[in-house]
């Protein structure tokens, strides 16, 4: 290695606005924060024109437009909002970060080229809906452009771009988060980054749970999404909600690639080993349920004898399957139609045989988990703001954008409510810090992060996956204890690795947050997500939300009523 | 694998190794080529294909993906 531990070299950056993660969110954040008139810097561990879950392009779009049917209102929205997420999010939340936006935002993209309308004949919008959606919700757009056309405009407004940046920690004075530190992947140098307002947006949370063709990084969602923002957070001392709920999908078998909504949204089935559709028995709107439904069906067909299971296109007419082949499914995820290739399926002739996918925190429309902030995406800490999946807000690729330049324009005004505000961070703080970055780079022996990581699922696949008990639960946290101590013993080889390490810290954090709130939980909900065989239905006492939260070196647990409409 | 770039077409723009987002390629400082040196970390994403201006990249499933 050409680095030279006893000389990093350092670099102090102060800022106003600090935003860690540059993706959907990120990227929004830093935009409408600089629109503001402030000084922003984006960070992330990433190259950012092409980083986080929508890094090759999305293709769903979810928008309340107002263009005449009752399905398509704030009100419609919020009713189906509220019984997605069955009050665990509160339900201030959406108007002011999503719903009040979400028609500039389409006009925006339009405005940036974006290719919103797929209708060349009419020049207007196609829409889909699905996971119980009451109308058509979904525009269909390619968006493989839109992670860099977005990033492009942050750039010429002026936001800072910082990449290849690790952030590792938060830091704070006197109670107040006053910025972060973190090292360059490639480079080595160690950054300190003093902001008067920071926002984290580092996604979901995956690599938690093994999957079939056990590729740990062959995930649903981005792999390099570890958790460090709920993580950071959390050892700040913000409150995080509802981490218990691990949320699953289908994909197609050993490909944990994004293709259900798309697949569903167009009236795909999805039909047994015997060949039967199967899903209403498991919910009234069959394939249109919410997305728990399916995977939580295809579990127990499986179980009681009737696998494998499969999406089925065969019945689509002409027009619907060109739509997904062309439009959808290589937008979805840019690799999907190779699969099909090398796998030698057809999707016009032949079935394709689906997975449960492996478990993460969700990141997509309706999601109960992650950082708890408030309709102005504060958390509860002084200084911090979080903003897209990693928070508990509105989820998927719109509601990311929209919660993103929510986060931004609220981090401003917070920072000109009080302009005096110099952000420091004491001298010795930062030494420890810089100490603790890099002390894997000094170890000889000891363990190599996959071997911890590899446990680390093994663990939370047996204990805290599918079916949960208490017994498997409080196992479960016995070995994360254990995992904990040895963490110590984890050496990097070089700084790739040293990058695997801090991921690896956050997702033990993380997996002892889910095994703790699951334990706490004593029911069942949201199918497979939170699925506790001792106690196998939904509780009255337990409709609320769960939040955890360290005092000093204590774990604070709490039930939060649910949020009413 | 993961993915195999055609080095007699790749110009060494660099463009692949930008876009990655975990980090999989590498410039080489010597070859001026990309090397993919995480193959095992590879998400399948595309990400790299996707503005690779001399379109020489492919992506190759593992055996045990398929
Ligand atoms: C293949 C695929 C298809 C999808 N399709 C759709 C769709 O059609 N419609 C839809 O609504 N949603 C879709 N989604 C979901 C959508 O992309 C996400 O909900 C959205 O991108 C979340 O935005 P985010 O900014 O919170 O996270 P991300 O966009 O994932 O950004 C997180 C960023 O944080 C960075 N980061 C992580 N940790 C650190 C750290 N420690 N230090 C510095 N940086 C860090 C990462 O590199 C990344 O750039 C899809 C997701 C995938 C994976
Ligand atoms: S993007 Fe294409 S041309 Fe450029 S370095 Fe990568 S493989 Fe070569
Ligand atoms: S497919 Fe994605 S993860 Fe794999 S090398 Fe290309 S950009 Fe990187």
């Amino acid at each position: 290695m050409s680095f030279n531990l006893a000389n990093i070299p350092e670099h102090h950056i102060t800022t106003d606005v600090l935003v860690i993660g540059g993706g959907s969110a990120g990227t929004m954040a830093a935009l409408a924060a600089r629109r503001q008139g402030l000084e922003v810097a984006l960070v992330d561990k990433a190259g950012i024109d092409r980083s986080g879950c929508g890094c090759a392009g999305n293709d769903h779009f979810l928008a309340i437009l107002e263009s005449g049917p009752e399905w398509d209102t704030k009100e419609a929205f919020l009713k189906w909002y509220h019984r997605l997420t069955q009050g665990l999010v509160d339900m201030a939340i959406p108007e002011k970060v999503f719903l009040s936006r979400i028609k500039r935002m389409v006009a925006y993209l339009e405005e940036l080229g974006i290719p919103m309308r797929l209708d060349a004949t009419h020049n207007d919008y196609i829409r889909t809906g699905s996971f119980g959606q009451p109308g058509d919700y979904f525009i269909n757009f390619d968006g493989r452009k839109l992670k860099p056309t977005v990033s492009a405009e942050a750039a010429r407004a002026g936001v800072k771009f910082f990449r290849r940046i690790n952030i590792t920690d938060l830091l704070a004075d006197g109670g107040r988060v006053t910025g972060a530190v973190g090292f360059d992947i490639r480079k080595g140098d160690f950054y300190t980054f003093l902001a008067r307002a920071t926002i984290v947006a580092t996604g979901n949370v995956t690599r938690l749970y093994n999957n079939q063709a056990s590729m740990p990084y062959n995930s649903w969602h981005s792999p390099y999404n570890n958790g460090g923002a709920q993580a950071m957070a959390f050892r700040a001392g913000a409150e995080l909600k509802n981490m218990e709920f691990v949320n699953y999908t289908l994909t197609p078998v050993n490909f944990s690639a994004s293709a259900l909504n798309a697949i569903v949204g167009m009236g795909g089935y999805i039909v047994n080993g015997l060949g039967e559709r199967f899903l209403f028995k498991y919910h009234e709107k069959g394939e249109k349920g919410p997305r728990w439904v399916m995977p939580w069906g295809v579990y127990w067909e499986i179980k009681e004898g009737r696998g494998p299971c499969y999406f089925d296109l065969r019945h689509l007419p002409e027009e619907a399957i060109n739509h997904l082949l062309h439009h959808l499914l290589p937008v979805d995820k840019n690799t999907f139609l190779d699969y099909c290739e090398q796998k030698g399926v057809d999707l016009r002739k032949d079935l394709l045989e689906v997975q449960i996918s492996e478990g993460q925190l969700p990141a997509f429309l309706g999601s109960v988990s992650g950082i708890y902030v408030t309709p102005e995406c504060a958390t509860t800490v002084s200084g911090l703001f979080a903003t897209g999946a990693c928070s508990v807000t509105v989820g998927s690729l719109s509601g990311s954008m929209c919660v993103g330049e929510t986060a931004g324009e609220e981090a401003a005004k917070f920072i000109y409510r009080d302009k005096t505000v110099k952000p420091e961070v004491p001298k010795e703080e930062l030494t420890a810090r810089r100490e603790a970055i890099y002390s894997p780079l000094k170890r000889q022996g000891g363990f190599k992060h996959c071997e911890l990581e590899n446990k680390l699922r093994q663990v939370m696949t047996l204990y805290v996956g599918i079916g949960r008990t208490r017994r498997g639960m409080l196992t479960a946290l016995e070995e994360l204890a254990k995992l904990e101590k040895l963490f110590p013993d984890v050496r990097a080889d070089n700084l790739h690795e040293l990058m695997r390490v801090h991921e690896l810290r956050d997702m033990l954090l993380v997996a002892q947050l889910i095994a703790r709130g699951a334990l706490e939980r004593e029911e069942s909900r949201f199918g497979l997500s939170h699925y506790r065989g001792d106690f196998p239905t939904s509780r009255e006492e337990w409709h609320c939300s769960l939040h955890q939260c360290l005092q000093g070196e204590q774990v604070v647990l709490k039930r939060v009523a649910p949020s009413n409409l | 694998m993961a993915i195999l770039i055609d080095e007699t077409k790749c110009n060494g723009c660099g463009l692949c190794d930008h876009n990655c987002p975990g980090d999989i390629i590498h410039m080489d400082a010597v070859s001026g080529k990309p090397l993919v040196v995480y193959p095992d970390e590879c998400w399948y994403c595309g990400a790299c294909r996707i503005d690779c201006p001399e379109n020489c990249i492919k992506i190759i499933f593992p055996l045990i993906s398929l």
